[in-house]
């Protein structure tokens, strides 16, 4: 097999402040071969983008860079800035996370494509436009022809996640590196992402690195995983044998707390990924590991060359997935939940959006349109219970929790402990509507920047009317201490901390006035998977405490299975499949139903997942969402 | 192995020993511009409001035989046409600018807040209305519509206050607008309605507080313009009245008898001009450079 791509012990430092140079990524030995695809994978904090930047020479300034990067027969680290400009979209396509920001605004995607064509090869305009159309059509863009003379935001994300494809693929690199390039999308989407990557690689003989958080996303379709953390290789291999038998604990550990069917408990790693500046001289996950010994916390252990993958574990061959499993796995609370009495009753559940004006005359004088964005959701939840509201972006989930918090206008019933928001008085209504809480997908947007974490907690309890400083913090730190988090943290701000304490800070706020329902937007769709882990087994914790319902708003259908006792699957707006979550998870009737079912690859039980090497692309299917989407779209495009 | 990077960066005493000047010059590295608008402060107010108790001389007391001499030990920054002693002129004249100024400013502040906030936090046609209202305000040249009500009020200290006051604030309230309509929709404003929060909370607790690198910075760019503004009034003769002057006053009065070439009657009223808009904008630029990373 022949290397497109071998890094011989790269090293990279970087300038933090006006320091020396820190290492954030040390002797990473990897390779990407034609025709296959390595994952490298990590989670936020283990240098992962550091290592793409570094191979395509794009480090902020005062980077340090050491060991080699060869492309083929040439060693990037030595050639020129002008040698390595020609290299980058040339010899190696880029494809990142955010297509939005990557691709220019102002230009039409047909030019922007042809541009990189005409700027490596030198051809003429008409020749560059006629290979942009062909990359079009390629990754798979629907009447390419029509498109080309588009604007990037006419496009939907996958879409725009395609046209960055074709891109990168314009000068047929031998490399293609795609840094998180389906994180933000929905699994479906995802997917197809993945597939086509995994098509165009095999057609082109084209080598993938692509860089991920999430090993469940890759499991289908990468030749070789490389785990990295704290920016060391902790093991690598074919992804055969790292799926079938990860010898690392940390691997473990990570596998294992990706949510499954039938899973009671995930696993989760204690503590944290240690700063670049106190990273342990040892091993570095020693000390959060549970098998670890003396000699672990001294030097780094030699990889381990054996046989299956290479690891780098003193103790990897004895341990097995399993002792990870049992040893970092708490046994499940007591599932003593006290399900009767009707928290919430939603009936006939409307809400319309009125669509911004397109012209400032319109704005005055036309008709409001309307656009439905929620029809006809009836549906009750108990106390205790957990309703799992499932679909694509665009469905309507969000805006569904946003009428049930009483956020925005609806149609429609939404009835609380018996009592219908609708014939409340408005002091009444305010404080019903303290009873239904909200965490939101990001934690740092949902936390006031310039507060103490102790105001924020005890910011219910003052809007409450519990005078007191002294006496809130108090109360605050009871808060903190549910949650899992010190007292000592009262006085911080939260630009401190990490994604999982900030989103912790966020439920111990909601927590504060004792709701009945907590509506859980996302809760940890920004969050590396451990963080996930933890921060479910947590809430799950908080429900069994006392009778707490919530409504978990997710694209992850094996975050719902995980927690869900309900399942509510919504598309375009409508409620198509509704029922207890064993049953409509197992035995979905509805399509769009099985077809999400279908997207999430570590959904199904890992036993029952046959061959790996799902290459065959999943047919873009069209809901209710795409065709909406492309109706908007042709509007702006008279 | 090339192990040889992350030894030489682990090498002892890498990050952590420095030398005290090493120290001192990282300390000040980031902050020069704020070091520099606080000494130009320090010098621009402690030179008009200290000043007088420190140089004891009559801004008003006529000296006949010296009328328009060049800086001499006497008169150290020399003296007019009809003989007055120019340092004393200099010192009265930045008191009476800045004890106008600064409370001119800090009106402005307010009112640009309370405008901007109403404007962001009210009902949507409100909002409308006091856009449309401040597009008027803001299509009038301030400097006119200063001429026109000095030209109409008695003019001392307290109505050229209230003067400049009520003619900059536009700018303010429409940036206070924009950046509350960013921050209200911000989950953690969203968390706190769903707490009962009201609007008035809101705006006191999270806007203004998130806001507040913006205001302060901003503050101290009004109190720069409020000096100019103040300068360019008492230059047209509309500003603080003889016999009491002000750093515009002086400047016009330098400027008039250009002919006989009084560079002493202009050069340091100008500089004080520059100094002290000078000093408010290094302070903002600073406040900016030290607040700006934390948002």
């Amino acid at each position: 097999m022949s290397a497109v791509l071998t890094l011989d012990n790269l090293s990279v430092a970087l300038k933090r402040g006006r320091g020396k140079p820190v290492p954030i990524l040390d002797d990473v030995n990897l390779t990407v071969a034609a025709g296959e695809m390595t994952a490298l994978v990590g989670e936020s904090g283990s240098g992962k983008t550091v290592a793409s930047l570094g191979i395509i020479r794009l480090l902020p300034r005062g980077a340090k860079i050491a060991g080699r990067v060869q492309l083929g027969d040439t060693d990037l680290t030595r050639l020129n800035d002008a040698e390595m400009r020609r290299v980058r979209g040339r010899d190696i396509g880029m494809v990142f996370q955010n297509p939005l920001s990557a691709l220019n605004p102002t230009t039409r995607v047909g030019n922007q494509i042809a541009e990189v064509y005409r700027l490596h090869t030198g051809e003429s305009d008409r020749a560059a436009r006629a290979r942009a159309l062909d990359l079009l059509g390629e990754v798979g863009i629907p009447n390419p022809a029509d498109r080309l003379d588009d604007y990037p935001h006419q496009f939907s994300g996958g879409m725009r996640q395609r046209v960055m494809i074709a891109m990168a693929l314009a000068c047929s690199p031998k490399l293609l590196i795609a840094d998180e390039p389906t994180t933000g999308l929905d699994l479906l989407v995802a997917r197809q992402i993945l597939a086509l990557l995994t098509r165009l690689r095999r057609e082109h003989r084209m080598g993938v690195l692509f860089i991920t958080h999430d090993l469940s996303i890759v499991e289908e379709h990468a030749d070789q995983v490389h785990v990295l953390y704290a920016g060391r290789s902790v093991e690598w291999g074919r992804a055969r044998d790292f799926f079938d038998q990860p010898r690392h604990p940390y691997s473990q550990a990570l596998l294992g707390a990706i949510p499954r069917l039938g899973q009671t408990r995930l696993t989760s790693i204690q503590g944290n990924l240690p700063d670049p500046e106190t990273r342990p001289p040892g091993c570095r996950f020693a000390p959060r590991c549970a098998f670890r010994e003396a000699a672990c916390e001294t030097a780094y252990p030699a990889p381990d060359t054996t046989g299956g993958t290479v690891f780098a574990c003193r103790r990897g061959r004895e341990i097995t997935q399993a002792d990870t499993l049992d040893a970092v796995t708490e046994s499940p609370p007591p599932r003593a939940r006290t399900v009767d009495g009707t928290a919430l009753k939603v009936d006939r559940l409307a809400v319309d959006y009125e669509r911004t004006a397109t012209s400032f005359l319109r704005g005055i004088v036309g008709r409001k349109d309307r656009l439905r964005a929620l029809e006809d959701i009836s549906f009750t939840l108990k106390h205790g219970e957990c309703l799992g509201i499932v679909g694509q972006s665009g469905s309507g989930k969000s805006t569904l929790g946003r009428a049930v918090l009483q956020m925005i206008p609806y149609h429609g019933g939404v009835v609380f402990e018996g009592e219908s928001f609708g014939a409340m008085k408005h002091r009444r209504r305010r404080l019903a509507r303290r009873r239904i809480q909200v965490v939101f997908q990001d934690p740092r947007e949902s936390l006031n920047p310039r507060m103490r974490i102790g105001d924020i907690v005890a910011e219910p309890l003052k809007l409450s009317g519990i005078s007191g400083q002294r006496k809130r913090w108090t109360q605050a730190a009871a808060l903190l201490d549910r949650v899992g988090l010190s007292e000592r943290m009262l006085p911080m701000f939260p630009g401190s901390l990490s994604g999982g304490q900030a989103q912790r800070i966020a439920i111990a706020r909601a927590l504060a006035t004792n709701p009945g329902i907590i509506v859980l937007d996302e809760p940890t769709s920004s969050l590396d998977v451990s963080t996930q882990a933890l921060l479910l087994n947590l809430l799950k914790d908080l429900a069994c405490q006392d009778g707490l319902s919530y409504m978990l708003i997710s694209h992850d259908i094996a975050a719902v299975s995980y927690m869900a006792d309900k399942v509510a699957v919504l598309n375009g707006g409508r409620l198509v499949e509704f029922g207890p979550a064993g049953d409509v998870l197992a035995h979905p009737r509805n399509d769009y139903t099985k077809e999400l079912i279908a997207a999430s690859p570590h959904f199904r039980p890992r036993a029952a997942q046959g061959g790996r090497g799902g290459a065959d692309e999943m047919p873009v299917y069209a809901t209710r969402t795409a065709q909406h989407e492309t109706a908007q779209t042709k509007e702006y495009n008279p | 192995m090339s192990n040889s990077l992350s030894q030489s960066l682990a090498a002892p005493g890498g990050m952590l020993r420095r030398s005290a000047i090493e120290r001192a010059s990282i300390w000040i590295g980031d902050r020069g511009t704020l070091i520099a608008g606080i000494a130009l402060s320090v010098f621009v107010l402690g030179f008009s409001l200290v000043g007088g108790l420190l140089y004891h001389a009559s801004p008003y007391a006529v000296h006949g035989h010296h009328a328009l001499q060049p800086p001499s030990a006497a008169f150290p920054f020399g003296t007019d046409q009809i003989g007055r002693n120019e340092l004393a002129r200099l010192i009265s004249g930045g008191y009476a600018t800045l004890i106008v100024s600064i409370p001119a400013a800090i009106l402005t502040f307010m009112l640009g807040i309370v405008y901007g906030l109403a404007a962001a936090l009210g009902p949507s046609w409100f909002d409308k209305v006091l856009m449309r209202l401040l597009d008027a305000i803001l299509a009038l040249p301030t400097l006119v519509v200063l001429i026109f009500f000095a030209a109409l009020v008695p003019l001392n200290d307290f109505s050229l206050v209230v003067l400049l006051g009520v003619t900059s604030w536009p700018g303010l309230a429409r940036l206070v607008r924009n950046e509350a309509i960013a921050q209200r929709g911000r989950d953690f404003v969203l968390a706190t309605r769903q707490f009962g929060g009201g609007t008035w909370y809101v705006a006191r607790v999270h806007i203004l507080r998130v806001m507040a690198p913006i205001l302060v910075v901003n503050a101290t760019f009004l109190i720069g313009d409020s000096v100019l503004a103040l300068s360019a009034l008492s230059f047209l003769g509309l500003g603080v009245q003889p016999p009491h002057t002000s750093w515009g006053g002086l400047l016009q009065t330098g400027l008039n008898l250009i002919a006989l070439n009084p560079w002493w009657m202009i050069l340091p009223s100008g500089a004080m001009i520059f100094l002290a808009i000078m000093a408010a904008n290094l302070l903002g630029q600073g406040l900016l450079a030290r607040f700006g990373a934390a948002r």
